[in-house]
């Protein structure tokens, strides 16, 4: 693992690499200095960005049941288990798209379960989505996609937001000149959910949020998505949610993996403690996976 | 029994939910309408969607309505020898129900079906979700800028479906019954003028005419936003909403303009 991030690290674009260390230099400075006034300023590494405690879920049948995970800053979740066992509602809950009817939903330490709608919509901006179909505006071009929460949410001029788009878009691997001025409709899904990344983290949020980023693609572009979360990581030391099928990519991105199973989580552990599991239901799903 | 007594129990809670929901989401639209941010482009965006891409439709159903109106009731008023009032009959009709109802029925199928699958395709595309996450109330980018576009040109949309439905009738008053045409925009004023005004000035049909569009608008706009965001199961529920959408929004606008005509009848004074 440690060699194939300083190959990725050796093959980095300097321009790119520059443009990132100005960003978290200059950009953040008005949001690190609104933090600071913060009382979660002085975060204690110890208090996990993202935690779920004892939810439960269910709307005519139960869909969750006393879920319980965290997740400390710059980590990497990933989220597996059979088709249907509310992976990706743990993301809508994690958004307050969704409400518990047990439990607590806790950011940076914050049970968001309480807030109003308007309240939510104020802690969503510390979370950047994408995804399964990447959900770009179709109306919007490439650049206007990416340049929406930026529109959105700060004062930046027009040039400024530029900047961040071609930033962001190159970042992803993508050529501005090229997609900028393209619709949703004409890229490929690959191109998409890399715009989808790009839109995400327009706002360098804290937290990243995938769901099946790598469903439907196919394995060269797997492992460029794949790489691009890695990356995002690494580079930027967001804390990532993945929501993915594809039990590969999840050993190369996570530092951690919760296997959900009826309703449940039965297991939440590294990679290599899951691997190492005796536990049938873990062996039989890593052997058909 | 007590089976068939639940059921209407959950039926009839169901259709207070829906209508509890509709009512929040038009109460919410309308309250964004003076919040901050403002979606201006947005809003002269569906201002033009609603409004100038709808100008054709509405033009000729104004001017078919209006020169069928003075030919079916030339026919009758010849037996009385009254077709000079070719021209009361066609600028009452067209003012008060015919322009703002085939306005607001024509809007309804064009605007609020595409309204409906718009939002609809949105919703099954997680381009709803996407808005949320990106820290957006959907309901202040998507269904304030569409009601209020509404609202402004649903009555723009029927005072030039009244006013060609009125010049309809002036070409068959002229060109088949032979009544000069200043005779009949002679009537038609007499017309205007004999119902009353309110505040001195503003004829009572005007009001009457200007009122029932500011209320379809919002019908059509809501009810399509409402169906269109409560979309579900894929494109086949996109094909859903914008048929009820279309629908509802129509049987509204018939209905609501009766009880809106009954109570403008009991509050305006007319001669």
């Amino acid at each position: 693992m440690p060699d194939r991030t300083k190959r990725d690290a050796r093959h980095q674009p300097e321009a790119v690499r520059r443009a990132i260390r100005t960003e978290l230099a200059a950009d953040d400075i008005a949001k690190r200095a609104e933090r600071a006034k913060h009382p979660r300023a002085a975060r204690d590494p110890s208090i996990p960005v993202v935690a779920l405690d004892h939810v439960s879920l269910g709307f005519d049948v139960p869909i969750l049941e006393d879920i319980s995970f965290r997740t400390l800053a710059g980590h990497t979740l990933c989220i597996v288990g059979e088709s249907g066992t509310g992976k990706s509602t743990i993301l809508k809950l994690i958004l307050r798209l969704l409400v518990p009817d047990a439990g607590r939903v806790l950011i940076d330490g914050e049970d968001i379960t309480p807030l109003s709608f308007e309240e939510a919509l104020i802690v969503r901006q510390k979370m950047g989505m994408v995804f399964q179909g990447a959900a770009l505006f179709d109306s919007m071009t490439v650049f206007e996609n990416v340049a929406y929460p930026l529109r959105e949410h700060t004062d930046l001029g027009e040039d400024e937001i530029e900047d961040r788009v071609r930033e962001k878009l190159t970042f992803v691997d993508l050529d501005p000149d090229r997609v900028m001025e393209q619709l949703p409709s004409e890229l490929s899904g690959g191109m998409r959910k890399r715009v989808g990344v790009a839109r995400g983290m327009a706002n360098n949020p804290e937290i990243m949020l995938y769901d099946e980023p790598t469903s439907g693609l196919d394995p060269l572009t797997t492992a460029t998505i794949t790489q691009l979360i890695m990356k995002l990581q690494r580079e930027l030391g967001v804390t990532s949610l993945v929501v993915s099928h594809d039990i590969r990519s999840v050993f190369r991105m996570a530092s951690q993996v919760a296997l959900l199973q009826n309703r449940r989580i039965v297991f939440c552990g590294t990679p290599e403690e899951m691997t190492a599991s005796e536990d049938s239901y873990i062996r039989d799903f890593l052997g058909g996976a | 029994m007590p089976a068939l007594l639940t059921r209407l129990n959950d039926a009839a809670k169901g259709k207070v939910l829906t209508l509890q929901e509709y009512f929040i989401l038009a109460g919410k639209s309308l309250r964004f309408i003076f919040a901050r941010p403002f979606y201006g482009q947005d809003v002269v965006q569906q201002m033009d969607e609603i409004g100038v891409k709808s100008l054709g439709i509405v033009l000729l159903t104004g001017l078919f309505t209006g020169m069928v109106l003075a030919l079916q009731s030339s026919v009758q008023l010849k037996t009385f020898g009254a077709t000079m009032y070719i021209g009361n009959l066609v600028s009452a009709s067209m003012i008060r129900e015919l322009g703002p109802v085939l306005a607001g029925l024509m809007v309804a199928g064009r605007v609020g079906s595409g309204i409906a699958a718009q939002l609809g395709s949105m919703r099954v595309t997680e381009q709803i979700d996407a808005l949320n996450t990106l820290g957006t109330d959907p309901i202040k980018k998507l269904v304030t800028p569409r009601v209020l576009a509404a609202l402004i040109m649903v009555p723009v949309l029927t005072i030039v479906s009244d006013f060609v439905g009125i010049i309809g009738g002036n070409i068959i008053s002229s060109v088949v019954v032979g009544l000069p045409s200043g005779q009949y925009w002679r009537t038609v004023w007499e017309q205007l003028a004999s119902d009353g005004f309110v505040f001195r000035y503003i004829p009572n049909d005007f009001v009457q005419g200007l009122s029932k569009p500011l209320v379809f608008g919002a019908i059509i706009s809501i009810t399509a936003c409402y169906f269109g965001l409560g979309t579900t199961g894929g494109t086949e529920g996109v094909g859903q909403s914008t048929t009820k959408t279309v629908v509802t929004a129509s049987i509204l606008i018939l209905v609501v303009d009766y009880f809106i005509t009954q109570l403008l009848l009991s509050v305006l004074t007319y001669a």
